[in-house]
């Protein structure tokens, strides 16, 4: 089952620990933006380390957001 | 008569500065941008300098925001080891002069050595005009009359002063004082600690991290300091300081004597902006609108050295933080380029202490209600704060003013920061809506 993050942009303040953690998944610019996926934990994993609670994870077949 | 020297001039290398540049760019800005800079570094990140820098964790090179390539790539001139000394409003000019010898005289060991091309910087002692101007000067560490620095006492918000710090804490054993319990003080109490340095920290407030805290969570933080073997002196301050034995010896008001290694002295921050003097700016926060505008003319504000209304209630307070310097570059850039501003969100700061991160949304007055919810979705109704213990790993602390949600402070609990934004962000919309 695929997963995906989404990024908050009104709350992302840039800061880069997305892209420093899973530079295959993030890419930041003024804001970050998902270039790809991994799997499930490490997308949660790595929603947490966000400073801004930017990043949310959901089913990409449902649309069901898992994360937060 | 020549044109401006900049048309985007931002006095100050930071935080705020640097998200400026980069907003402006992406906006499609292709005048001139030059930029500032006091010390002999590229714009770099000062989170981790309190934190992991601090710990041992060697990724100086890491701490820079950008390449040195992104800057020519941009365009945007960095002016290092330069500082601002003088605004001359009428000829839209800034006087720029070499950054105290203080800030560069131990620059020869550890600055940018690509940086260096400043010494023979045409800008040196002339004065640069602008089209508009950026004030990013930032703050500085409040010094306190009686524990001058030198060789044992520290103060921290340079990279030059976390080596130093650095070096300080790793060279062996011993006790570490720290005046003042603000972030920096706790976030430096947790470092020493993991490094099996006994500290001692003095606060003349009556909790740690007061001016941000309400007073309960506040005991929670000095609970849970405790509870890793720091020594925590409350409403105390430092008498005297004789820094000339093997050891500093701190008199403290409570009749008690420190002995330290070494000192820390973090005891808040002022806005760096002196150099405004005889402006009309000034003299401490410069004071602007919700864009960064200041009362000057193409003059504008971001960072520590600015004061924006808050974007729900309109009061003002200092917010000396890393997400408030984002948002304000990004605004000024904005207001510079004419487009329309992002809507607002509430303000946060973060910080790493001992094994929990603490994220605070919000701004909370002294006098408020919290409500506790320990999680696992279990909402302890009005659970009292004095009910939650250092052993719980994780919360969620809900404050409220006169029933209206204005701040959140949460501990271990980064999946609800998202839930936080919006009950605040939402309940402050409502109040705007009704006052108007």
């Amino acid at each position: 089952m695929a997963h995906l993050p989404r990024i908050d942009e009104a709350a992302c303040l840039a800061h880069g620990d997305c892209e420093d953690l899973a530079p295959d998944v993030f890419h930041i610019e003024d804001v970050a933006t998902v270039i790809g996926t991994a799997p499930v934990g490490r997308l949660v994993s790595i929603a947490e380390a966000c400073p801004a609670g930017a990043i949310s994870v959901i089913d990409a077949e449902t649309g069901e957001q898992v994360y937060p | 008569m020549r044109g401006p020297d900049a048309d985007v001039l931002i006095a100050g290398g930071g935080l705020a500065a640097q998200r400026c540049c980069e907003t402006l760019r992406r906006l499609g800005f292709d005048g001139r941008i030059a930029v500032i800079c006091e010390e002999a570094r590229a714009p770099y990140d000062r989170p981790p300098l309190s934190k992991a820098f601090l710990a041992g964790d060697d990724k100086s090179s890491q701490l820079a925001f950008k390449p040195r390539s992104w800057y020519v790539e941009n365009e945007v001139e960095l002016l290092l080891g330069l500082s601002a000394n003088e605004l001359d409003v009428a000829g839209r000019r800034v006087v720029v002069g070499e950054s105290s010898k203080e800030l560069l005289a131990r620059n020869g060991e550890h600055g940018d050595t690509s940086a260096t091309q400043h010494h023979a910087h045409p800008s040196l002692g002339r004065t640069l005009r602008y089209g508009r101007l950026v004030i990013a000067t930032g703050s500085r560490p409040r010094r306190l009359p009686g524990i001058p620095l030198g060789p044992k006492v520290h103060e921290l918000r340079t990279h030059v002063d976390a080596l130093s710090l650095r070096a300080a804490l790793h060279e062996g054993s011993g006790r570490l004082a720290i005046v003042g319990a603000g972030l920096i003080g706790l976030e430096v109490a947790s470092c020493a600690r993991a490094l099996g340095l006994e500290v001692t920290m003095i606060e003349a407030g009556a909790t740690p991290l007061g001016r941000a805290l309400p007073p309960k969570l506040g005991d929670w933080l000095a609970r849970l300091h405790r509870e890793q073997g720091v020594d925590v002196r409350l409403e105390t301050c430092v008498r005297a300081a004789g820094l000339g034995a093997a050891r500093a010896k701190l008199d403290l008001s409570d009749g008690d004597t420190v002995r330290a290694d070494t000192v820390l002295v973090a005891a808040g921050s002022v806005a760096a902006s002196e150099w405004l003097a005889g402006s009309g700016l000034g003299p401490g926060p410069i004071h602007t609108d919700a864009g960064g505008r200041t009362c000057l003319s193409g003059v504008y504000a971001a960072g520590d050295a600015a004061c924006f209304p808050d974007p729900y209630s309109g009061e003002r307070f200092p917010t000396p933080h890393w997400e408030a310097a984002v948002r304000q570059g990004v605004a000024v850039a904005h207001s510079i380029v004419g487009v329309r501003p992002r809507g607002p969100v509430p303000g946060m700061f973060w910080s790493d202490q001992y094994d929990r991160r603490i994220q605070f949304v919000g701004h909370a007055p002294a006098a408020c209600e919290i409500e506790l919810d320990l999680g696992a979705g279990e909402r302890r109704g009005t659970a009292r704060a004095e009910s939650v213990g250092t052993a719980d790993a994780s919360f969620v602390a809900w404050i409220r003013q006169n029933e209206l949600p204005v701040a959140a402070m949460l501990v271990n609990r980064p999946d609800a920061l998202g839930r936080a934004r919006l009950w605040i962000a939402d309940a402050g919309s409502e109040e705007t809506r009704r006052a108007a």
